[in-house]
């Protein structure tokens, strides 16, 4: 399942909902990215998300099938937020669900790695005076 | 075709979106060339080669041919996640 969403999210209430759909899963890997206060040394007051959303969603399906092709996974959920976000916001859950742990291990660490590298999401960073782009170093 | 544009680029764009007449780009490298024309201010950035370009949605490296009906988009490094 994939959302790109404004709104907030309860990971374990998402991850349950899905959970419950299969008496075989075995084990869920989940990844959730938050706002930072500090990034660079630098005291951040928000975030503004932009993101390509018809781009992003093609691009999640790609990389889930791909992860599903490497994996044997049950289902795969990501869901990302965009516009502002503040501290402590979530940003991001990645949750893989699979039979045995490393096929969820491995697979949620891929699908983050691609969504760092390739996911069309830019962060806009707020400080107190002034704001930047980022680019993802990881 | 349809140009979008995205993050910091728009700054420099001032637009988010643009129709191109596909008459006279038939390839993605004539829409960089046009581009570079049209936003003095990007060339630099389109030299250095730090741009991302997709063609309906997809990544694309190579020069390729381009369709009236193609959506390309313009963007800088991502930063999601």
């Amino acid at each position: 399942m994939i959302k790109i969403q404004k709104e907030d999210f309860i990971p374990d209430k998402e991850i349950n909902k899905i959970k419950n759909l299969y008496s075989n899963v075995g084990a869920v890997t989940s990844f959730t990215g938050y706002v930072r206060d500090i990034n660079y040394n630098k005291k951040v007051e928000l975030l503004n998300l932009e993101v390509y959303k018809e781009m992003a969603y093609k691009q999640f399906k790609k990389i889930i099938s791909e992860a599903n092709l490497r994996w044997k996974l049950i289902d795969c959920l990501i869901i990302h937020r965009y516009g502002k976000l503040y501290i402590n916001s979530k940003i991001v859950l990645v949750s893989c669900f699979s039979e045995h742990r490393k096929d969820s291990l491995e697979s949620c660490n891929f699908i983050m790695d691609y969504l760092k590298k390739d996911a069309p999401f830019w962060k806009n960073e707020y400080y107190k005076d002034n704001n930047e782009w980022l680019i993802n170093s990881s | 075709m349809k140009i979008k544009y995205f993050a910091w680029i728009k700054d420099i764009t001032n637009k988010e979106d643009e129709e191109i007449n596909s008459e006279i780009i038939k390839n993605l490298d004539e829409l960089k060339l046009f581009i570079k024309k049209k936003y003095p201010n990007l060339k630099t950035h389109l030299d250095k080669e730090i741009l991302r370009f997709a063609v309906n949605h997809e990544y694309v490296i190579n020069n390729i041919y381009l369709n009236a009906k193609d959506e390309i988009a313009i963007f800088p490094p991502v930063s999601g996640g």
